[in-house]
């Protein structure tokens, strides 16, 4: 009989990574990419994942070194207690204003694509609501929602690329670099930060039931999110063009009202259900990790009790700006290229520190 | 004053009580007591513990025993024993004794005789169907064991058809349904524990495991639990369920309750644990997961790609049950584009004529069907068939002309309906039910954006259920060595493990191969 251990195993891990950067193929994501590189955003992605490779490979060997430590009490360890506070700090807001873009653009999605006639606030709360609710189960609960849907979340959007492709013009990938080999990697060095979610990852690492299966389980992650955003950029850009992709907000669901099935024309409501499911389990992730953060922050031990005021704060905040479609864009195009820095150096920082002051020494002490 | 004017009212208006309270301290008392070496005293006792001759089914017969020339008496309830036995075992052969030194227990030649020495023990097994026997000058009784509880013998499920497996079902006997188990079981692991739940009615309850399979862990935690309830009378299984499940205002239920001795015999060789008990109709599977309420016997029966088929069917008519409805409401009130343009039309032509929104169309519909389900089931036998179809076709036939409802929404309804009928077992059927209407007013409310969030709801609702410690969707999620039984079933050859979600003491099924 299984007792209850708080683990979860690498399927439902890989699930929870795939959901938390997958999904966001599906938001305003690629239009950000688009708007600089146009045709050769595609690009992005995959560059972006190779650089990414550096930074998730010591942060996975920080990670190794203390197995049974989270993020948060290792950057303390390594970086001495002011620091290392300081540092989960800035992480956490960032965190948080991500999450706040983000929830912002998804009711966005939802509210100017679907639901126009729907109060901004009333879909935000349902949102929030059962993310919420998600999170509050606990990581082994996402992390099984997670593992169960993931198939269909992820045939579903097979079939849309598929039908993309299919009513598409593949030649509109030409010229191929774009606007210019040394822009597309120039760019796509300072989007790095698409893949920043790995650093949050180190904050559920000792929930995962080994330490090889969350090694395992980020890079196979790593993979099919590197596949699976660029083939889904490549198949907006062949629907539509890279003069029209670069002003639709979201392509994704641009892409499922525009394709067609046989004698149905109009299929998107086949695929919204299951990019919503996906939206939900990758916000209950999200505020999960939030709430871990702030209670280590802060000291609180059942954290879970932070997940409702956490949902109800991004509410509020998500709601100041009043047209997310612009300034939320915006704010987070700037935000990308800002928390590159973070996300490429700290891991290298913790790494470097570690090894200079002779690897896990403190680990008998901490536990 | 005030105080005065209170305790006047409650003069007023007290309940005069025509019987007193009644303490039974003293009949306690009387049966903690041993038994006397007095025959005399001994039956006095007795007579006042069952009020004889009141009580009309008790008897007493006075005996002499020749031979060791002692008097002795036998006391036994006549309405639930084999009176026969009692004669040809025990009377005749004690009033043929010529022997002057033996023993009594050589003398009743009945296969189950036992000693008790305190009168609160000799009632239980009395009370339980067992003879006592008194003789004069002995500190003991003699307890026979003859019990004969009326009951119906072996009939065919009811609840749970097969159209290929064994129609044996099983009765309200627990030994019946514990040879019913122990016939497809021949194993010497095979263990029955009884223990007692009620403190009052003093129910069996008949604890069923395969030793070398069942993990200890487990089968102590049930033990526990069982251990823990405090109750006067438990009749039968189905009020045991509702005491001993972990949540008992889920929607979802956590025990399998089955009346198909087969399927109890497959669970115990999986390592489950099954409970008996009198007056029962049926075992109690525990622990239990979704995929046992979603399965039905003829699964394994069937050969490997029917019983998939079979399986596609009810995965789909359970899809069917919950969601249709509600994505007929909420593509009518949000989604209208989806449809194609030919259908909507008709859809809007046939509803032209209806003035209430189609939420409260479908709503009407779907409890007016479970109206004449539930109607259906109560009407006396003879007549059941006939209400059900007379009141489905007339209302539904009616409902149309009248305007009331739209052709379409009888369609949708009629789908939902029959549906839900593929999902054999009675518990999980009124979950899908509920969550069916619970479907329909989120579609009602927020179209497929509210239906997509009560369903992401109730996929964390389920994956947080745990049935004694068995997350509630293992070993779909999280993953488990087993032999994957959940959606689709392998080849028979090919189910090699047992669940390891229960831990069994042994995993793999074939005893040759590791």
């Amino acid at each position: 009989m299984e007792q209850h251990t708080g683990k979860i195993g690498i399927r439902e891990y890989i699930a929870m990574v795939i959901l938390m950067i997958g999904t966001k193929l599906a938001d305003d994501l690629p239009s950000i990419l688009f708007q600089k590189l146009e045709n050769a955003a595609w690009f992005t992605p995959i560059i972006a994942g190779f650089i990414s490779i550096i930074p998730i490979f010591f942060l996975i060997k920080v990670l190794s070194q203390y197995p049974k430590t989270n993020l948060m009490e290792i950057l303390q360890i390594i970086l001495g207690k002011p620091i290392g506070y300081l540092f989960v700090f800035m992480l956490w807001i960032m965190g948080l204003a991500a999450n706040t873009f983000d929830t912002a653009i998804y009711t966005d999605i939802i509210g100017t694509m679907y639901f126009t006639e729907t109060p901004t606030i009333f879909i935000y709360i349902v949102l929030m609501a059962v993310s919420a609710y998600g999170a509050k189960k606990g990581l082994e609960q996402i992390g099984s929602v997670a593992a169960s849907v993931i198939t269909y979340i992820k045939v579903s959007l097979f079939i849309a690329l598929i039908l993309a492709f299919s009513n598409g013009n593949i030649n509109y990938i030409f010229p191929i670099f774009g606007p210019g080999k040394w822009e597309v990697v120039k760019e796509s060095s300072l989007k790095v930060s698409l893949y920043i979610d790995f650093i949050y990852l180190g904050v559920i690492a000792s929930y995962v039931s080994s330490t090889k299966a969350f090694t395992k389980g980020t890079w196979i992650s790593l993979i099919i999110v590197i596949i699976e955003i660029p083939i889904a950029m490549l198949a907006y850009l062949c629907l539509f063009d890279y003069e029209s992709v670069k002003l639709l907000n979201y392509p994704f669901h641009e892409t499922i009202r525009y394709i067609s099935l046989g004698f149905l024309t109009n299929i998107e409501t086949f695929f919204f259900p299951f990019w919503l499911l996906a939206s939900f389990v990758r916000f209950s992730i999200y505020l999960y990790i939030s709430a871990v953060m702030f209670g280590w922050l802060f000291k609180i031990k059942n954290f879970e009790y932070l997940i409702p005021p956490f949902a109800t704060l991004l509410v509020i905040l998500g709601m100041i700006p009043e047209t997310p479609t612009f300034t939320v864009a915006d704010m987070k195009a700037k935000a990308l290229s800002f928390a590159t820095p973070t996300f490429f150096f700290l891991p290298l920082i913790l790494w470097s520190i570690m090894k200079i002051r002779g690897g896990n020494k403190n680990e008998k002490k901490e536990m | 004053m005030l105080k005065n004017l209170v305790s006047f009212i409650s003069d007023k208006f007290k309940i005069k009580n025509d019987y007193p309270e009644q303490l039974s301290t003293d009949d306690i008392k009387l049966k903690e007591q041993n038994i006397d070496t007095s025959l005399k005293k001994n039956i006095e006792t007795f007579e006042r513990i069952y009020f004889i001759p009141d009580n009309t089914d008790v008897k007493i017969r006075h005996l002499f025993i020749p031979g060791i020339n002692k008097k002795a008496a036998i006391i036994y309830i006549s309405s639930i024993m084999d009176t026969k036995i009692i004669e040809e075992t025990v009377i005749r052969p004690l009033q043929n004794n010529q022997h002057t030194t033996i023993e009594i227990t050589n003398i009743i030649s009945a296969e189950s005789v036992s000693t008790a020495e305190k009168i609160k023990d000799a009632l239980k097994e009395i009370n339980k169907g067992s003879c006592a026997l008194f003789i004069d000058g002995e500190d003991q009784v003699y307890l026979i064991g003859a019990a004969n509880f009326q009951g119906r013998s072996i009939e065919k499920p009811e609840n749970e058809v097969s159209l290929l497996g064994p129609k044996e079902a099983f009765n309200e006997k627990a030994m019946t349904n514990i040879s019913l188990i122990r016939k497809k079981i021949k194993n010497e692991n095979l263990i029955i524990e009884a223990t007692t739940i009620s403190k009052r009615s003093k129910d069996e309850l008949y604890i069923v495991y395969v030793k070398d399979l069942v993990n200890e862990e487990l089968l102590k935690n049930i033990k526990d639990r069982l251990n823990t309830i405090d109750m006067d009378i438990i009749q039968n299984l189905s009020i045991l369920e509702q005491i001993i499940e972990e949540r008992p205002k889920s929607i979802f239920p956590t025990i399998l309750n089955t009346e198909r001795p087969d399927r109890a015999a497959y669970f115990l060789e999986d390592g489950f644990i099954v409970l008996i008990m009198e007056n029962s109709p049926s075992a109690l599977i525990l622990p239990a997961t979704f995929w046992s309420f979603f399965h039905s016997a003829d699964d394994r029966y069937q050969r490997f790609l029917y019983a998939n088929f079979t399986r596609v069917i009810r995965g789909s008519a359970l899809f069917i049950t919950i969601f249709i409805s509600a994505i007929y409401v909420s593509v009518t009130n949000y989604h209208a584009e989806m449809v194609p343009s030919d259908l909507l039309l008709a859809i809007s032509a046939t509803r032209e004529k209806v003035p209430f929104p189609t939420f409260i169309e479908v709503l009407m519909m779907e409890s007016a069907f479970e109206l004449i389900r539930e109607a259906g089931l109560r009407v006396p036998n003879p007549i059941g068939p006939t209400i059900g179809i007379v009141g489905a076709l007339i209302l539904g036939q009616a409902a149309v002309q009248a305007n009331i409802v739209s052709p379409i929404v009888v369609i949708v309804v009629a789908l939902s309906g029959l549906s839900s009928f593929a999902i054999g077992d009675i518990s999980m059927n009124f979950a899908i039910r509920i969550i069916r209407f619970g479907m329909i007013i989120a579609g009602g409310v927020l179209g497929i954006y509210g239906m997509a969030a009560i369903f992401t709801i109730g996929l964390f609702y389920v994956v947080s259920i745990k049935s004694f410690g068995v997350p509630y969707l293992a070993p779909m999620t999280p993953k488990y060595i087993s032999s994957n039984d959940t959606i689709f079933r392998k080849l028979t050859k090919n189910e090699r493990f047992r669940p390891g979600y229960l831990k069994p003491k042994d995993v793999t099924k074939k005893a040759g191969d590791s």
